[in-house]
């Protein structure tokens, strides 16, 4: 039965052949999604766990092991970039190896990553080299060390002597492996890996989903010549269960071919994904490798599910042997068909105010409920065209819409199927670009931009932090270096008054109003004080404009208070800036390099800019396979329509109106669930947002709309361009009795 | 031999002078060729010779036509006869099948199941031929085929006067 | 010996009925004739005495066994090994060649392919195909399309042959064509023939008909054949 139903498949003729290839390519595009997909969760999560060795000293029980190192982990800035660095002294022949390291470095050297050895080679000494303190470079971090290609990292050897004396050291006698779970007092990591699978598992289903609608619609093509070929088997004795094998062995053809064919697609784009920065960070290819389960996961299970899927759809249609002869009208669809949709949306907004605590339980609550939507859409579909179409033909009274209207309205089914594809575009859009657009607008605040010229030390720890002047020898001498204060924290015998300043309720932080008299562009003493009450980067609510309160405090006693933080206001230069930074850093090494306000920023907006960018793919890829559903629909449809339509010319109706009648056709559904895609998918994303970020919908901007409407002239664009075809179609030849 | 069976369907239908006999069988059964009356009365005469009709009471006045007649026992089992039996199967029969049919609404009597008859004898006649046409030469098909065709003409109104039967009914008992 | 039997046979399309009380008996080696108007509902008697449609009511019997109480894979099988059919078009499959076309049931039946091929071929000359054996249905002309498909009828020496309006497209001298070519096959075999038309010239060859009216079976003849 197999090798029949194969010699079948080969042999159907130009429309089969068609056929096989629209599908075979839609499942070579699915697979390839699905393989970037599967091996992009698992990229995920070990691009993080290469974040983990810097982090060792966070591990509860870092500390055992033989000859455990003297560690202290650094995250330094350069140029708005993060370096990840290890300051390490070897206290023995036994003393854990980082990875990535041929070797422990000695205390005149270190090592660092390809790209900081490059930045390292061509920056002036002052502001990066120096702050390796003149040692040697004794060779390359190798890449099981570094997150990305192109990561900036440094390992630093000291003795044992120097380092144990700084403040904030640890001991690690063990090396971890895997990204840190918890960061109590900072760590150097992206980000968290189960939040970006989650997104990543929502971006595989808004594909995949529009490609099994493309490849539906593609083997409903030919579906006349199928049912023809199937019911001369069943007339000659075929059993249902025969004919369903061979309907199956042609599905498995395909899928096969598409198979293969997407892993062919895979390893072509794979260097080029594996390079764009999704998750703020490049990635290795190896990252995007691909295991043995996966491979044979995906290379039998989609044909597998392919063979399925054609055996349990034909159960659904029995195929009578007498073929198609008898047509009966379909009953319609009823109104339990929005259901689906209705609890869908009823599920995203069951979660609001009740966000569950791990991202896994937030996947297990969103996720659900987008696909309930997704599959809402496509089950309430034809409901809502069977709804528009009795609408328009209750006011219709040209000949073409009647006809359309009542063709529509007979089955709406089939008309639904051919827009389907786009409608879920619609709604992936929506919800993509409501999040996306929300959180983007949440982030900057209209106003005040980020100071890029400040430099800001911060003391954390306070029982370690600098009595006296902790401004290192030569900054305030150095080029582009316009003003330097330090906050002082007040010792326990002097109150703190309570004056609020605007939103940010009281300052509690001591400053010299004549070191901040020399700072530009910063907020002044109210005049006559000499101490005031700040906080520790001098900057206040965005709506405060007064003075710093004055404090009752001698200035001669400030430097024997414990420093809050330095404060160096620069020329904003690249220059000054890391030249400064290097200063500060040499004097006070600790957990966090001084850093300007703009880099944190920076740091997650890469995030967002990867978010963006997926956004982005997903909806063009989207939209994009839902244009060639739609065509691939519309051409079948044509071939459908031959008959009936050429009769109709015949008997005198106007070409013009048979093109009305197939472009209401088509039209109307494409509006009404358009609409209803549009409105379910901003519902959704509001949803979504107030629940998971408790932010609330900002309306999209206006390349939203834009969007929209191309997406919906393109499909009208690619309706239009049928009517044409419609005369040599309907020609007097389609009429004949053959 | 169909006029004087048909005259006498008419008579047993009711009784009749002789002129009502000849505009009866002109407006049903003539089709632009009326009867002559001689031919008529002669038809007549020789019927009720043979016993199958009857002279009943003369009316006064002149004539032949003056006379009524009346069918008998033997002339209605005639009657009865000529409709039960199908007619040889032959072509360009449809003026008889045409009076056979009529009479039998006219009557009263169950003009299906004469059609049927009819048809079975037709069947029968055509699957004579056919078997003619499979075993003979080409010549005996052609005339095989002549004759079926023929028959097959004949069914084919059987079949639309069966299925017509209902409204003939109607206008033929007015 | 009464082959093939139905019994007050109901079935209706939705609201239409279209057999009411329908009894036929066909006996075993005869060529029956079904007649009737349009719409009359014979093709469906055929379907259902064929074991293709399932009867809403009655029994349906072949070799005395109740063939409406079968399910859809029984009822396969038997048309596979048991029927075989020659409808008016739409029947062969567009894919294959004659030949192969004429083997579907043996290799539905899992007869090895080149077995059964063979044996499709041997048809080929009786009913003067030969040259035809690689065409597809699509290059075939009517005639020649009906006497493969008559082929592929009898190729499985089927118990009965139902044939419904065989020659219906097809002209006056290919029509005759292949009612002699069907008529002497089945008889051959001793085949027999469930023939519905609405054509008295095609019922001619069978060797008794039957008409349905209104959903009921009328016999013309008085004869019961026993």
């Amino acid at each position: 039965m197999i090798r029949f139903g194969l010699r079948l498949t080969l042999a159907g003729g130009r429309e089969a052949a068609v056929r096989l290839v629209v599908i075979a390519l839609a499942v070579a595009l699915g697979v390839g999604m699905l393989l970037i997909a599967l091996t992009g969760l698992h990229g995920v999560s070990s691009q993080n766990d290469r974040y983990g060795w810097a982090n060792s000293a966070d591990v509860p029980g870092a500390e055992r092991g033989a000859d455990p190192l003297w560690w202290q982990l650094r995250v330094d800035g350069f140029d708005r970039r993060t370096v990840g660095r290890v300051d390490l002294a070897v206290t023995g022949p036994r003393s854990p190896v980082p990875p990535g390291l041929p070797r422990l470095p000695g205390p005149g050297e270190y090592y660092a990553s390809p790209e900081l050895a490059k930045l390292i080679a061509a920056t002036p000494a002052a502001e990066l080299a120096d702050r390796f303190a003149g040692r040697r470079l004794a060779g390359t971090v190798g890449p099981v060390a570094l997150p990305a290609p192109d990561s900036l990292v440094a390992v630093v050897g000291y003795t044992p002597a120097e380092l144990s004396r700084r403040p904030g050291v640890s001991r690690v006698g063990t090396i971890a492996t895997t990204a840190p779970t918890r960061c109590p007092n900072g760590c150097w990591s992206g980000i968290p890996s189960s939040g970006l699978q989650l997104i990543l598992s929502v971006v595989a289903a808004a594909l995949i989903f529009p490609l099994f609608i493309l490849i539906g619609t593609a083997t409903r093509l030919a579906a006349t010549r199928r049912e023809q070929r199937f019911a001369a088997m069943r007339l000659v004795g075929a059993t249902p269960a025969q004919v369903s094998v061979v309907a199956a062995v042609e599905a498995t053809v395909s899928a096969v071919a598409g198979t293969a064919l997407g892993f062919v697609l895979f390893f072509l784009v794979r260097d080029t994904f594996a390079a764009i920065p999704f998750t703020g960070a490049p990635m290795f290819p190896a990252d995007l490798a691909l295991d043995p389960v996966t491979f044979l996961g995906v290379a039998l299970g989609v044909p597998l599910v392919a063979a399925l899927a054609a055996r349990f759809a034909l159960r659904r249609v029995q195929i009578s042997p007498l073929g198609v002869t008898r047509r009966v009208t379909p009953r319609p669809p009823r109104a339990w068909r929005l259901i689906p949709l209705t609890a869908g949306l009823a599920e995203l907004a069951y979660f609001v105010g009740r966000r569950p605590e791990t991202t896994d339980g937030q996947i297990m609550a969103f996720l659900p409920g987008i696909f309930v939507i997704m599959i809402g859409l496509i089950v309430a579909g034809p409901w809502l065209t069977m709804a528009g179409a009795r609408l328009v033909a209750r006011r219709a009274n040209r000949p073409a819409s009647l006809i359309a209207a009542r063709r529509l309205a007979d089955n709406p089914r089939a008309s639904f199927r051919s827009v389907s594809g786009l409608v879920l575009a619609l709604f992936i859009t929506s919800v993509a670009v409501g999040v996306m657009g929300s959180i983007a607008a949440d982030r900057h605040p209209p106003g005040r931009g980020p100071n890029v010229a400040s430099l800001f030390t911060l003391f954390r720890d306070e029982r370690v932090a600098p009595v006296g002047d902790p401004v290192p020898a030569g900054l305030s001498t150095q080029p582009g270096v316009r003003g330097i204060t330090v906050t002082r924290i007040p010792p326990q015998d002097v109150p703190v008054p309570e004056i609020p300043l605007g939103s940010y309720g009281w300052p509690d932080i001591l400053a010299s109003c004549a070191d901040l008299a020399r700072m530009p562009e910063v907020p002044r003493c109210a005049p006559g004080a000499r101490t005031a009450w700040v906080w520790p980067d001098l900057a206040g609510p965005d709506d405060w404009t007064g003075t710093w309160p004055a404090a009752d405090v001698d200035p001669a006693l400030l430097p024997t208070m414990r420093a809050q933080s330095i404060v160096t206001l620069t020329d904003g230069s690249t220059t000054a800036l890391e030249t400064a930074r290097t200063t500060l850093q040499l004097a006070h090494p600790m957990l966090y390099s001084p850093y300007t306000e703009v880099e944190f920023g920076v740091e997650s907006a890469k995030v967002f800019e990867g978010w963006k960018r997926l956004a982005n793919v997903v909806i063009l890829a989207s939209l994009a396979i839902a244009g060639c559903s739609l065509a691939v629909s519309i051409a079948g449809g044509l071939s459908e329509r031959k008959r009936p339509f050429s009769m109709l010319r015949l008997t005198g109706v106007s070409l013009g109106t048979l093109r009305g009648v197939v472009a209401l056709e088509s039209v109307t559904p494409l509006l009404t669930a358009a609409v209803v895609a549009l409105g379910a998918g901003l519902l959704a994303a509001h949803l979504f947002l107030t629940a998971q970020m408790e932010l609330s919908l900002t309306p999209p901007a206006a390349s939203f709309y834009v969007i929209v409407i191309a997406g919906i002239a393109a499909s009208l664009a690619v309706i239009a361009s049928t009517l044409p075809l419609l005369r040599r179609i309907t020609g007097p030849e389609a009429a004949r009795n053959d | 031999m169909t006029v004087p069976l048909t005259l006498l369907g008419l008579i047993e239908r009711e009784p009749r002078h002789g002129y009502d006999l000849k505009r009866d069988y002109d407006t049903y059964f003539g089709r632009g060729k009326p009867l002559s009356f001689g031919q008529v009365y002669s038809t007549l005469s020789r019927l009720a010779r043979d016993g199958k009709v009857v002279i009943s009471d003369l009316e006064p006045g002149e004539g032949p036509d003056r006379k009524r007649y009346v069918i008998t026992d033997a002339g209605a089992s005639e009657v009865e006869t000529w409709l039960r039996e199908p007619v040889a199967a032959e072509p360009h029969l449809q003026t008889v099948l045409f009076a056979k049919v009529t009479l039998a609404l006219m009557l009263g009597r169950d003009a299906e199941a004469y059609l049927d008859t009819q048809r079975a004898a037709h069947l029968q006649r055509m699957r004579e031929l056919t078997e003619i046409k499979r075993s003979g030469g080409p010549v005996d098909a052609l005339l095989a085929d002549h004759g079926l065709f023929h028959l097959e003409a004949d069914l084919r109104w059987i079949d639309l006067t069966v299925a017509r039967l209902d409204a003939i009914a109607q206008e033929v008992r007015t | 010996m009464t082959i093939i039997e139905a019994r007050n046979v109901v079935l209706s399309f939705g609201e239409t009925p279209a057999l009411r009380g329908a009894d036929l008996a066909v006996a075993e080696g005869e060529l029956l004739a079904i007649m009737g108007p349009s719409g009359s509902g014979k093709s469906t008697l055929l379907h259902c005495l064929a074991g293709i449609l399932v009867p809403d009511s009655g029994e349906i019997l072949f070799e005395g066994r109740r063939v409406d109480q079968l399910g859809e894979t029984a009822r396969s099988s038997l048309r596979r090994d048991k029927f075989g059919f020659v409808f008016q078009f739409g029947q062969l499959v567009p894919e294959l060649s004659a030949q192969e076309n004429v083997a579907l049931p043996l290799l539905l039946n899992g007869v090895r392919r080149a077995a059964a091929v063979a044996e499709a071929r041997t048809w080929f000359g009786r009913l003067g195909l030969d040259g035809l054996e690689h065409r597809r249905s699509g290059e075939l002309s009517g005639g020649q399309a009906q006497r493969v498909a008559l082929a592929r009828g009898l190729v499985a020496r089927p118990r009965v042959l139902f044939t419904d309006e065989p020659t219906g497209a097809l002209d006056s001298l290919t029509g005759e064509h292949v009612m002699d070519l069907l008529v002497g096959s089945a008889r051959e075999q001793g085949t027999t023939v469930v023939l519905v038309t609405h054509e008295a010239r095609v019922a001619a060859y069978a060797d008794r008909e039957v008409v349905v009216r209104d959903g009921k079976v009328h016999s013309l003849t008085a004869e019961v054949i026993a």
